[in-house]
């Protein structure tokens, strides 16, 4: 048995590439091309995805949201067009009648208020929660401790400030927790710093949130036990929306609204929008590995091309490698392993240059979104090890097919074409 | 015998049969110096190809160094030309962007001969052939006579049977042309080895010890050429 792997045949192999330098270059700049924008927007779309992932953080997936509205059907004597409102013992129905809902928690919220501290003044919005909300929106205590269920049922003073009301208030920073602030003619006592930053959240941004305990934040504005929302998470495995209609029944007939009245009661489905979410980054990802690939098929073709031209004009070479001695297969490893050199190499060289680009891009997106106080943490966009190794493999089989056309051509070229005049 | 033709024919099918070889019985004995002479269309170069298993024949028989020559597939007619023929081309057919010892080594890469031991053989035959100096040159850089040296350097390499010669000075001037020939004839006379021309030169044909003229598909005679006056040109060797 011959052995010919040596270096010579490395050396077959460049010497033919290196032959035609920028024919090689331009052919091999497809594939390098095809691959480049495959890896940079595969990593780029995972890495929005968990961008966007990030801005949601903190906010339970599984949570449903009930608003009170107006009426659009009229029923058992009453008019459509009614006003109705949420109160405090809905919160205690909900919990009794519907045991798959793990956190029932009330919500009152008042925009566009005012807060002082030491001539320094900002404007909040205030939110009413109860001892549970924290798992419905995950704080993120920078000092201090959260609103606890003894702070609702004993009327306590007290407030949880978010980032931006404390940036405004405490401007020398420093713990705050103790310090009294001015809302409207009350003072209230600060206990917790909340830095979360999740971008989703139920009536304004966590960050210019007051949050008071609900008893008091009733009392402030004379509310009596209405209660403007009502958030709802699920139990471990319980889809929410199929709890939708019985949550719509309960309400219905404690508040005399028609049950088929969509529009009297309005529920806010988390897991629809990270479904929606989700379904959009499908898509995105489809689109991304189509044009991908499809850039990377049109490059491979378009090697196969070149090197039908190359076969072409090396026909007398490869007559003579023939007349001397080289069987068909010699022929053929040679052209398919030229195709596979090219690919790999130009492959290669796409692979670096995403990675690299994606490290800048990684870079700059985290510190846009540091700045912009959109993510706490940071938000990987670099393709994995074995993306890379996959995409070396899948390389290699479009070399070996891209050759193969050449390849069978280059070996129908019988030794006595050598013998014709150049 | 080495090569030992009986009865070969051979013809060509396109769109209309022409029928090109019409028995040619041929029996060349190892270590001739033989030339094969014809005018153009008389079948030499068809001969030839098929004397180099290039190319097959329809019947008959070819038998090269007791083996018979027939209905080979590619991979063992490859495998027999590159241990049993030696090329020499009209237009040299060296590999363009190689130099002239690798050239010469590429015979041996395709018996897979390890590297350095390839080096070696050809840089021998090189010196053998006076160009130990332009080794490492591209056939673009040498003259015609050195390039059709390197050839042939090439085609020894394998240590062949035969030589087979296709019209070897067709683009030599006159001068390059008969030191060529002088070389060839050399290795015959010292090395031994057997040696087929074709050409439809005379002064080429007359070096030879016996000629084959062929006409028309046919082994016209077979001269003896020992004394090397054949022709009316043969005396002086004038060639061109």
């Amino acid at each position: 048995m011959r052995h010919r792997f040596d270096f010579d045949t490395f050396r077959e192999i460049g010497d033919s590439l290196f032959r035609n330098r920028r024919r090689t270059i331009l052919t091999g700049f497809g594939i390098f091309w095809g691959l480049f924008m495959l890896l940079f927007l595969v990593g780029g779309g995972a890495g929005l995805k968990k961008l966007l992932g990030a801005t949601s953080e903190g906010f339970a997936s599984n949570t449903m949201v009930l608003i009170s509205s107006n009426t659009s059907k009229p029923y058992k004597g009453m008019k459509e067009g009614r006003y109705w409102q949420l109160n405090r013992k809905d919160v205690e129905r909900l919990k009794l009648l519907v045991p798959e809902l793990d956190i029932v928690a009330p919500l009152m919220n008042r925009w566009g208020q005012k807060a002082y501290y030491k001539g320094n003044s900002t404007s909040l919005s205030i939110k009413g929660i109860s001892g549970n909300y924290d798992k419905i929106e995950a704080p993120l205590m920078k000092y201090g401790r959260f609103i606890s269920d003894a702070d609702v049922e004993q009327n306590r003073k007290v407030c949880v400030v978010g980032k931006r009301v404390y940036n405004d208030l405490f401007p020398q920073g420093g713990d705050p927790c103790g310090e009294f602030i001015q809302v409207g003619s009350v003072f209230l006592q600060v206990i917790g710093v909340d830095f979360s930053s999740g971008n989703i959240s139920i009536s304004g941004n966590a960050s210019e949130a007051l949050l008071v305990p609900f008893s008091v934040a009733a009392q402030l504005y004379h509310r009596g036990d209405k209660v403007d929302l009502i958030c709802m998470t699920g139990k471990p495995g319980v889809r929410m929306s199929s709890l939708e209609p019985r949550v719509r029944s309960i309400m219905a007939r404690e508040h005399m609204f028609d049950p088929t009245d969509d529009q009297a009661l309005m529920v806010l489905n988390t897991e629809q929008i990270f479904q929606i979410i989700d379904n959009l980054f499908r898509g995105v990802n489809f689109l991304i590995w189509l044009v991908g690939i499809g850039t990377l098929l049109a490059g491979a073709v378009g090697v196969s091309n070149i090197m039908m031209v190359t076969v072409r004009e090396r026909t007398v070479e490869i007559g003579i490698r023939r007349a001397i001695g080289a069987v068909p297969r010699d022929i053929l490893s040679q052209i398919i392993s030229e195709s596979v050199v090219l690919t790999l190499a130009a492959g290669s060289a796409g692979i670096v240059f995403s990675v690299l680009l994606l490290n800048v891009f990684e870079k700059i997106v985290n510190a846009l979104a540091k700045e912009a106080e959109m993510v706490s943490e940071h938000i990987p966009f670099q393709i994995s090890f074995w993306t890379a190794i996959l995409a070396a493999l899948l390389l290699g089989v479009l070399g070996v097919l891209a050759g193969l056309a050449p390849a069978l051509r280059a070996m129908r070229v019988k030794p006595v074409d050598a013998m014709r005049d150049e | 015998m080495l090569i030992d033709l009986k009865g070969v024919h051979k013809t060509y099918d396109n769109g209309q049969p022409l029928h090109v070889l019409k028995g040619i019985e041929l029996q060349i004995e190892k270590g001739e110096f033989v030339s094969i002479m014809g005018a153009s269309g008389s079948g030499k170069s068809t001969l030839l190809n098929i004397l180099g298993i290039l190319d097959n024949y329809d019947e008959g028989e070819y038998y090269l160094a007791g083996k018979l020559i027939k209905d080979l597939s590619e991979r063992v007619s490859a495998t027999y030309r590159n241990q049993m023929i030696g090329f020499v081309f009209q237009s040299f057919n060296l590999i363009g962007f190689k130099t002239a010892v690798e050239n010469v080594e590429l015979p041996l890469f395709y018996q897979g001969v390890n590297r350095h031991r390839r080096h070696k053989v050809a840089m021998e035959y090189l010196e053998k052939m006076g160009l130990t100096g332009w080794a490492s040159h591209y056939p673009n850089e040498m003259s015609g006579g050195q390039k059709q040296r390197v050839a042939i350097a090439r085609a020894l390499i394998t240590h062949p049977e035969i030589i087979l010669a296709d019209e070897p000075t067709g683009a030599l001037d006159s001068k390059t042309s008969v030191e060529v020939m002088e070389l060839l004839t050399r290795l015959n006379r010292e090395d031994g080895v057997t040696i087929i021309v074709v050409t439809h030169e005379s002064g080429v044909a007359n070096c030879a010890d016996k000629i084959v003229h062929i006409k028309d598909g046919l082994i016209e005679k077979v001269e003896d050429n020992r004394m090397h006056h054949a022709s009316q040109f043969g005396t002086d060797t004038v060639m061109k």
